[in-house]
C-alpha cells in the first residue's frame, strides 16, 4: 500500500472517530433537508427537476461541511505533536497532503450518499408522485457537481487545517474562503456595479451546481474546478513543508516557498482563465430534465440566426422563477453558440437593484416580469406571466432575427367562428398571442365586403364555423388558394355545403364517425397519438393531442388529378383506429417545375374546439404545439415544435399536512437517530478503547 | 559512520546551536547532555530533518544526508520528547500503521511489528488501545515504532523523562539491545541511568559542546560526577 492510501485510510478512522464529526453530519443532515423542504415547496408545480432541486439544497451546505470534517485533519496532528512523528518518516508531504484529502473528501462524499439515501426514502413515503419519473441515475450529474464541488472545498479545508494549530481558526478561515469571500463579492458587485452594467444573475457556485444537476455541463467550470482544488492541495502542501522551516537558516527556503506559491496561484488563475477561454458545454442524456434541453423547432431557430442578441430579464432574483430561469438562459446561450448561430448575450435586471437599467427597460415599453429580446434596433418583449416556455423564447428570436415585416394571420368572421379575440375558455385568445409571438399579426378579414384578401396575408384560418359560407365567399376563397393561399380548417359541422364544396375541390372529404372504445379523458373526447411523418406532425411523437368528437378525413376525387404543379396531393397527419382526423393537402411544386409557383396548402382538423383557451388550459397535452406547427407549415416558416408542455412539471402530491410531515421526517427525525446511533457507536468505541 | 558536522541553528539573532560537530560510530550510544535551554532538542529535530540548520552537514556512508532527506529518513528512528500516539487504535494496530507508512512490504509487517513488540517487551500490550496505557509504557509504543524498520540511527529526545525506575532499567535494557545494530543518540537529564548504556557523553551548554566524557569501560559513579561537573563548570 502507498502512503497515500495509509493515510487516507487512517483519516478516515480519526474523522470517523470524532464526535464533532458526528455532529457535523447530523447538523448538515438536517440543514440539507431544511433547505431541500423549501426549494420542494417552491419549486411545487414547476419545471425544475428533482434532482437539480435536492443538488441545489446540499450545494451550499458544502462548504461548511468539509471545514468541519476537515479542521482536524492537520491542526489535531500539530496540536498532539503526532506532525513530529509523520514527518520524520520516509514520506513526502504531498502524499501525506493527498491522502488526508482523499479521506476527508471521502467522508464529505459519504455524507451526500447518506442524505440522498434519506431524502429519496422519505420522499418515496411521503410523497411518492415527486420520484414518478425520476430514477436515482437523474441523480448521477448532480452527485458529479456536488462531488467536484466538495473537492474543492476539501482541498481548501485540508489547507487551512495545515496552516492553523487550532482547529476552530482552522475551519473558520477555510469557511470564510469558500463561503464568506466569494459571496461577499458576489454582493459586493451586486451592490457597486455601475446600473447600466449590472448583468449577473445567479451566484456561480449555485448555478454551477443548478446547471450540472440538469446535465448542462462546461470544460470550463469543470477545470476550473479542478485547477483550483489542485492549488489548494499544492497550498496545503507546502504548509506542510514550511513546518520544518523554522529558524533563521530556512530563510531563504521560506522565500522560495513562498515565491512557489505566488508563481502557483498566478498559474492557476491563467489556467482558470485559459479554461474559461477554451470552454465548450454538453448536455449529459441522462441529466436531471430528460437530457433534451432544446426541441428541433429551437435548435433550428438558433442554428440559422446569426449576429448578436441580448436577452435581458426583467424581474427580481427573488422571484421563484429566476432560477429556472436563468438556467434556461443560460443553456439557451450554450445551445446557440454549440450550433454556430448567434451570439446570445444573457443579462439581468432587478427591478429592486439596478433602477437605472429598469428604467431604460420601461422607457422600453417593457414591464416587470418580461424577457426582452434585442438585436440592433429591434426589440422583443415576451411577458413571465403569460405562460413562458421554450417556444415563447425561440420565437421572440425569431422575430428580432426576421426581416422587420409582420405578415398576417387571417381569421374568418361572420359565420359563429370562435374568436381570436376572445379570452373566456371559448375564445382562442391564447393561441392567438402565441401566434403574434412567432411574428405574425392576427387580424379579421371579411370575405363578404368588397376588400381582397391582404396580399401579406400568410394564411386564413376558419375556426369552426357553425353557418355555411355564401357562394361569393366561397369563391372568393377559393379564388386566394388558387393564388398559391394557405388555409387552416378547424371544422366544426358537416352542415355547410359551402365549405364542403372547398373542401371537396381541395382533395379533402369529412365524414362523421365514433370512436368507440378509444382512449379518452372525459368519455366524449379522444386521445390522439399516432402521427404520421408529416413536417406538422412528425415532432410531436410521442405525445397526445385531444379531440372533442372529431370528424374524420378522406382524400376527394380531386386528389391526384391533373399534372405538374395542379395535382393535389392528400396526406394524413393525424389518425385514430385507422381514421384520418387531421389532414393535410397541398397543390405544389414537382422537380422540374417552375419555382416560382407558390404551392397552395390546405390543413384541416375534426374539431374546431381544440385549441381553445378552455382545452389548452384543460390538459396538458400537445394541441397548442399541433396548432402552431399547423400555422407554421403553412406559413411557411418550417420551423416545427414538440410538446413539452407540462411533462417535466414537478408534482410531489404532498398537502399542507404531509410536507410537514415531510419536514419533520427528513429534518428532524432521520438526523436525530442518526446523531444518537452514530454518538453511540462512537461512545461504545471509545469506551471498549 | 554518522558524522555531524559544524551544525549551527538560530532563531532571529538568538543562536542556539554553534558548530556543533561529532561521530558516532555503528553500535556506539551516546549521550548528549546538559541543562535546559542547552540546544538538545533543537539538535536532535535538526537530526531528524525537522528543522533547517543554518549551516553544517550531517554525513552518513559519505554523502551529505539532508540534501537526500528522504533516503535519510528511512535509515533514522525518531522519538520525540512527548510521544504522541493515535489513541484510538491499538498497539498492533498502530504501529502496523507505522511500518506501512515508512514503506514496509505488507509481507515483512507482521514480523517486524512482533520483533518490536519483543524487544521493547510490549507484546502482552499488542491488543490494548493506546489511550489505556500508562505514560512509560506509551513511551515504549513510541520507541517501538522507532526501531519498527531496524534503523541505523536511532534519536530520542528525553526518552528517560518522566518514567520510573522499573521502567527506566527496561528503557536501559531495550537501548542496549537496540544499540547493537545502530548508532544512539539520546538527549536527557537522567545521567547515572545513561551512564549504564552510554559509549560517551556529549556535554552541551549555550549551543556548544562544551566536554566530550568517555563512558566505556569506566567507572560510572565517576562518570557520572565528571558529567555533572562538566555541566556545572560550563554553567559558571
Amino acid at each position: 500500500m502507498s502512503a497515500t492510501t495509509i493515510t487516507m485510510k487512517r483519516t478516515v478512522g480519526m474523522v470517523r472517530s470524532l464526535y464533532s464529526t458526528v455532529l457535523s453530519f447530523s447538523v448538515f443532515l438536517s440543514a440539507a433537508a431544511l433547505l431541500f423542504s423549501f426549494a420542494l415547496d417552491a419549486g411545487e408545480g414547476g419545471e425544475t427537476s428533482l434532482a437539480a432541486i435536492w443538488t441545489s439544497a446540499v450545494s451550499p451546505l458544502l462548504p461548511i461541511l468539509a471545514a468541519f470534517i476537515g479542521m482536524d485533519v492537520w491542526s489535531e496532528e500539530r496540536r498532539t505533536g503526532r506532525i513530529e512523528a509523520l514527518l520524520s518518516a520516509p514520506v513526502r508531504e504531498r502524499e501525506y497532503t493527498l491522502g488526508k484529502f482523499l479521506g476527508v473528501w471521502a467522508t464529505v462524499l459519504a455524507a451526500i450518499i447518506l442524505f440522498l439515501v434519506s431524502s429519496v426514502a422519505a420522499l418515496a413515503i411521503l410523497a411518492p408522485s415527486a420520484l414518478t419519473g425520476s430514477t436515482l441515475v437523474k441523480f448521477i450529474p448532480g452527485l458529479f457537481a456536488l462531488a467536484l464541488q466538495s473537492a474543492l472545498w476539501c482541498a481548501v479545508a485540508l489547507a487551512a487545517s495545515a496552516a492553523f494549530k487550532h482547529s476552530a481558526a482552522a475551519a473558520l478561515t477555510a469557511i470564510a474562503a469558500t463561503v464568506a469571500v466569494p459571496r461577499g463579492i458576489w454582493f459586493a458587485l451586486m451592490a457597486w456595479s455601475g446600473q447600466d452594467k449590472f448583468s449577473y444573475g445567479e451566484m456561480p457556485l449555485d448555478a454551477h451546481a443548478f446547471d450540472m444537476a440538469n446535465g448542462l455541463f462546461s470544460t470550463g467550470v469543470i477545470l476550473s474546478y479542478a485547477i483550483l482544488a489542485v492549488f489548494a492541495l499544492f497550498l496545503a502542501s507546502k504548509f506542510t513543508a514550511a513546518l520544518r522551516l523554522g529558524g533563521r537558516g530556512a530563510k531563504s527556503l521560506r522565500w522560495s516557498t513562498a515565491t512557489a506559491i505566488a508563481i502557483a496561484a498566478a498559474l492557476a488563475l491563467s489556467l482558470v482563465s485559459l479554461a474559461g477561454r477554451l470552454d465548450f458545454s454538453f448536455v449529459l442524456p441522462f441529466g436531471g430534465k430528460d437530457g433534451q434541453t432544446f426541441t428541433q423547432r429551437t435548435q433550428s431557430i438558433l442554428a440559422e440566426t446569426r449576429g448578436e442578441i441580448d436577452i435581458t430579464a426583467f424581474l427580481s432574483r427573488k422571484d421563484v422563477r429566476f432560477r429556472p430561469l436563468s438556467h434556461f438562459l443560460r443553456a439557451l446561450a450554450k445551445e446557440s453558440e454549440m450550433l454556430g448561430g448567434a451570439r446570445i448575450a444573457v443579462s439581468y435586471v432587478d427591478p429592486h437593484w439596478d433602477v437605472g437599467a429598469a428604467e431604460r427597460l420601461v422607457r422600453a415599453g417593457a414591464s416587470e416580469d418580461t424577457l426582452v429580446f434585442e438585436r440592433g434596433r429591434r426589440r422583443a418583449i415576451v411577458n413571465l406571466s403569460d405562460g413562458f416556455d421554450e417556444r415563447a423564447c425561440s420565437s421572440a428570436i425569431l422575430r428580432v432575427a426576421l426581416p422587420p415585416q409582420r405578415r398576417a394571420v387571417c381569421w374568418t368572421h361572420g359565420h359563429g367562428e370562435i374568436s381570436f379575440e376572445a379570452y373566456g375558455a371559448w375564445g382562442m385568445s391564447d393561441i392567438a398571442r402565441d401566434i403574434a409571438r412567432d411574428g405574425y399579426r392576427n387580424e379579421r378579414i371579411d370575405l363578404a365586403s368588397q376588400e381582397p384578401v391582404p396580399d401579406d396575408c400568410a394564411l386564413i384560418i376558419v375556426a369552426g364555423p357553425k353557418n355555411d359560407f355564401s357562394r361569393a365567399e366561397a369563391g372568393k376563397l377559393d379564388a386566394y388558394l388558387r393564388k398559391g393561399g394557405r388555409l387552416l380548417l378547424l371544422l366544426h359541422s358537416l352542415d355547410a355545403p359551402g365549405i364542403a364544396s372547398i373542401m371537396s375541390g381541395w382533395g379533402i372529404r369529412a365524414s362523421q364517425t365514433a370512436f368507440p372504445g378509444e382512449r379518452t379523458l372525459s368519455g366524449s373526447d379522444v386521445i390522439v397519438s399516432d402521427f404520421s411523418s408529416h413536417p406538422v406532425s412528425a415532432p410531436l411523437e410521442n405525445s397526445q393531442v385531444v379531440l372533442e368528437k372529431p370528424f374524420v378525413f378522406s382524400p376527394s376525387a380531386a386528389v391526384g388529378q391533373g399534372g405538374g404543379a395542379d395535382r393535389i396531393d392528400f396526406a394524413p397527419l393525424a389518425s385514430v383506429a385507422g381514421s384520418c382526423v387531421a389532414a393535410v393537402t397541398e397543390r405544389g411544386v414537382r422537380a422540374g417545375d417552375d419555382l416560382a409557383i407558390r404551392p397552395t396548402r390546405i390543413i384541416a382538423v375534426g374539431d374546431a374546439a381544440f385549441a381553445m383557451n378552455g382545452r389548452l388550459a384543460e390538459n396538458a397535452n400537445a394541441n397548442k404545439d399541433f396548432f402552431l406547427n399547423c400555422v407554421a407549415f403553412l406559413a411557411g416558416t418550417d420551423a416545427m415544435g414538440a410538446a413539452s408542455a407540462g411533462k417535466n412539471k414537478l408534482v410531489s402530491g404532498m398537502d399542507r399536512h404531509a410536507r410537514l410531515e415531510f419536514v419533520v421526517a427528513t429534518s428532524i427525525a432521520i438526523p436525530g437517530v442518526f446523531f444518537l446511533v452514530a454518538l453511540s457507536c462512537v461512545a461504545f468505541k471509545r469506551r471498549r478503547a | 559512520m554518522f558524522e555531524v558536522r559544524n551544525i549551527s541553528f538560530s532563531y532571529s539573532q538568538r543562536k542556539i546551536l554553534r558548530d556543533v560537530s561529532f561521530v558516532v560510530s555503528p553500535g556506539e550510544a551516546i549521550g548528549i547532555v546538559g541543562e535546559n535551554g542547552a540546544g538538545k532538542t533543537t539538535l536532535l529535530k535538526v537530526l531528524a530533518t525537522l528543522a533547517c540548520p543554518e549551516s553544517g552537514s550531517v554525513i552518513m556512508d559519505a554523502q551529505d544526508a539532508l540534501s537526500r532527506p528522504l533516503k535519510y529518513r528511512r535509515q533514522l528512528g525518531y522519538l520525540s520528547e512527548t510521544p504522541a500516539l493515535y489513541d484510538d487504535m491499538t498497539v498492533k494496530a498502530y504501529l502496523e500503521y507505522r511500518a506501512a507508512l515508512k514503506g514496509e512490504p505488507d509481507k515483512r509487517i507482521r514480523r517486524r511489528v512482533q520483533e518490536a513488540t519483543e524487544m521493547c517487551s510490549i507484546v502482552e500490550y499488542a491488543k490494548t488501545p493506546i489511550r489505556k496505557l500508562s505514560f512509560g509504557l506509551k513511551k515504549r509504543v513510541a520507541l517501538a515504532d522507532a526501531v519498527l524498520l531496524r534503523p541505523r540511527v536511532l534519536l530520542l529526545d528525553d526518552f528517560l523523562a518522566g518514567l520510573d525506575f522499573g521502567m527506566r532499567e527496561a528503557a536501559s535494557n531495550i537501548i542496549s539491545t537496540v544499540a547493537a545494530f545502530a548508532s544512539v543518540i539520546v538527549t536527557g537529564h537522567e545521567i547515572a541511568d545513561m551512564a549504564k548504556w552510554t559509549t560517551r557523553f556529549l556535554v552541551l551548554s549555550g549551543g556548544v559542546i562544551s566536554s566530550v566524557i568517555p563512558a566505556a569501560g569506566a567507572d560510572k559513579e565517576q562518570v557520572v560526577s565528571r558529567v555533572e561537573n562538566a555541566i556545572k563548570g560550563a554553567k559558571s
